[in-house]
């Protein structure tokens, strides 16, 4: 069992700490997906987890071992690298089989092993070449190519798709699901990119700052989000925010409007200051609904459409909504929330309203 | 910028113009090279076909007019031999003293001292304290002038020297460094080493420093031992910047004179004349004065180092394609 935990884990690097104390619970067979704005620590999180880089507190489980003081290669885990990382004179077969050879494997199992892994990642036509002859998608298979061979107990993949043009990465997304799927090994991977982790993950930690804002499931996540930020991160378009306080069981907002509120579900005491987040689908126009919004652009896709304006405080509010709406520019169009679509944070803290 | 600049333009366009249609824009090119084309030919290009005319011709005149033509006779005066591996046996004994001094030379300097650059280049490129001045420490001898290097050497070596002081305080005795052919000549390696490692440590540092981290960092998580990750990531990786470093070091061993002559002065005996020092002897120290001979070797010298560059060009490139 190769589960990866995490024990209030930290970093510093010098007097600056760029991870907080992070405690985190990666459970087997798990596909775990590290996201949050550029410089959150998340890659350098990987990197304490991978043994590449030393850990200033904390402890670092794998299985059922503390690997604090292990070194990386006795950790049992390969790593995918933001760059691919392959060495550039080895054949793409010297290149999978380097990791072999240096645990004295027998030169026909390494053969066998690295022809069964390249019919799979469908490079075995490729085993003659050197890195700089492959295109970039080819030397990213190549690169997870290499990790597979070594039959680790947890892969690392560090921003792996970041170098591929959009059309490969969704490809390679699925295909790297498709991999978790078929070898049913712990898998953490570490993203800027929210889709990327919607879509592939079992769970997604998401990072900032050097602090873990919540850890769940993607749809946990983007239904109950635990605070503003991941609130704003997950999910896109946006989640919108408009600022209010609670007056009389209801939300007053600063633009003058007041919005009802469910009467269950979120802690609202009188006159706490809050923060309305309503997702851009979670926005309807309605005859006589609440929120006048004066239209600044509309985007027809034939299918969806978004519709983009402000509210009279200047508030900027996005809506998605599917199929064609005839908005014009500078139209004023009524919206409401959808009822129970909501979130309600404490403006103070950030944190969610939600009771339970 | 411009409004300033277009007058001027102006006035160099109108000379341009008239130049262009007077020689027509292809030739035009070969006017801009020619100042550089008239320095090179002369003192490069011009030098290299004058020794093929001094050393096909005779006589200790260097008006070229007055040399006989003698064919290949110089060459043959070199390499008139009765047996190739034993100087004595030569016409031009000294000649192959010089040969086969320089191939010692070569071949323990060069090795020593790419060896040795390897190693500190190595070291230098860790996270070591002071990392800084210790580069700067290697680097310094390769500012030095060689009869400066020569000097502070024989400062320490000479009888009286330095060493032989600390030697006599020791109890140990002092030796005569300088006198001893065995010591003269291995003290002229040591250095030359000294003196010319720095340059190639920086060299080959400047090739450690762009291997990318990051593949170190992968062989690291492939459970690659330290030495293995020399010998198949970093040697590999590093091949080109070497093959710089030892055509380099080859070529400048080959040209070794300077501060060895200043040194030593070749001796004792001829433990440590080398080629060029020969060169130098035949065609302007001695008398009468061979040109012809001198230029010569020279020229045999070339010769072989070409040959040798190309071998390493050539076993480099199957290295890599290989």
């Amino acid at each position: 069992m190769a589960r990866v935990e995490l024990n209030r884990v930290r970093k510093s690097f010098g007097d600056v700490e760029v991870i907080k104390g992070i405690d985190l619970d990666v459970q087997h067979g798990e596909f775990c997906v590290f996201v949050g704005p550029s410089g959150c620590g998340k890659s350098t999180l990987l990197r304490m987890i991978s043994g590449l880089e030393p850990i200033s507190g904390g402890d670092i489980v794998i299985g059922d071992e503390v690997v604090n003081r292990i070194p990386a290669a006795d950790r049992g885990l390969a790593m995918v690298f933001q760059s691919y990382a392959l060495y550039p004179h080895m054949t793409v077969r010297q290149n999978l089989s380097f990791g072999l050879e240096n645990t004295q494997t027998p030169k026909a199992e390494i053969r066998e092993t690295v022809d069964r892994v390249a019919r799979m990642l469908q490079i075995d036509m490729l085993l003659d070449r050197r890195p700089k002859d492959l295109s970039g998608g080819q030397r990213q298979r190549v690169a997870i190519g290499r990790a597979v061979v070594r039959e680790p107990r947890v892969f690392l993949f560090d921003e792996p798709l970041s170098n591929l043009d959009a059309e490969l990465r969704v490809d390679m997304r699925k295909e790297i699901t498709a991999l978790h799927r078929r070898l049913q090994n712990t898998m953490i991977y570490v993203t800027h990119d929210q889709v990327e982790a919607m879509t592939m993950a079992d769970k997604i930690a998401v990072l900032r700052q050097g602090e873990l804002e919540q850890f769940g499931r993607p749809l946990d996540l983007y239904n109950r989000p635990r605070n503003l930020f991941v609130a704003g991160f997950i999910g896109s378009p946006k989640m919108n925010f408009l600022s209010g306080r609670i007056e009389d069981a209801a939300l007053r907002l600063d633009s003058g409007e007041t919005l009802s509120l469910p009467a269950t579900g979120f802690d609202l005491s009188e006159g706490r200051a809050v923060t309305l987040g309503v997702r851009p689908n979670h926005l309807d126009i309605a005859e006589g609904g609440p929120l006048p919004l004066t239209v600044s652009s509309v985007e027809q896709l034939g299918g969806e459409s978004y519709v983009y304006g402000a509210l009279s405080d200047g508030t900027d509010l996005t809506l998605h909504l599917s199929g064609q709406v005839g908005a014009e520019v500078g139209e004023t169009l009524h919206i409401a929330p959808r009822g129970d679509e909501i979130h309600l944070f404490d403006s103070d803290t950030g944190l969610s309203l939600r009771r339970d | 910028m411009l409004t300033i600049l277009n007058p001027l333009m102006r006035i160099v366009e109108i000379p341009m113009l008239a130049l262009q249609r007077l020689l027509g824009i292809n030739r035009l090119a070969w006017a801009f090279l020619l100042p550089n084309l008239v320095l090179f030919g002369l003192f490069a290009f011009l030098p290299v076909i004058l020794n093929v005319f001094y050393a096909t011709t005779g006589s200790d005149n260097v008006l070229l007019e007055a040399r006989p033509y003698i064919g290949a006779r110089n060459f043959e005066s070199l390499t008139d031999c009765g047996n190739y591996l034993d100087a004595n046996t030569c016409r031009e004994d000294k000649f192959w003293r010089a040969v086969f001094n320089t191939i010692w030379f070569v071949t323990l300097q060069v090795g020593i001292m790419v060896g040795f650059a390897l190693l500190t280049a190595v070291i230098l490129n860790r996270d070591i304290r002071a990392r800084g001045f210790f580069r700067s420490v290697f680097f310094f001898p390769v500012l030095l002038s060689p009869v400066v290097v020569a000097l502070i050497w024989k400062w320490i070596l000479q009888r009286e020297g330095v060493l032989n002081a600390f030697l006599d305080w020791t109890g140990a005795g002092g030796i005569n460094w300088l006198v001893d052919a065995g010591w003269a000549f291995g003290w002229s390696v040591f250095i030359s080493v000294w003196a010319h490692m720095g340059f190639y440590t920086l060299i080959l540092l400047a090739g450690l420093q762009a291997i990318p981290r990051d593949v170190y960092e992968a062989a690291e998580m492939d459970g690659a031992s330290a030495w293995r990750t020399f010998r198949r990531i970093t040697l590999p990786l590093l091949s080109p910047t070497m093959l710089v470093v030892l055509v380099l070091a080859l070529i400048k061993g080959v040209q070794t004179f300077d501060e060895i002559y200043a040194f030593t002065g070749g001796g004792p005996g001829t433990a440590t004349t080398f080629i060029i020092q020969y060169i130098y002897e035949r065609g302007f120290a001695g008398a009468p004065r061979l040109f012809g001979l001198a230029a010569a070797a020279s020229l045999l010298v070339a010769g072989v180092l070409v040959l040798l560059t190309l071998a390493q060009l050539w076993a480099n490139r199957r290295n890599v394609d290989g």
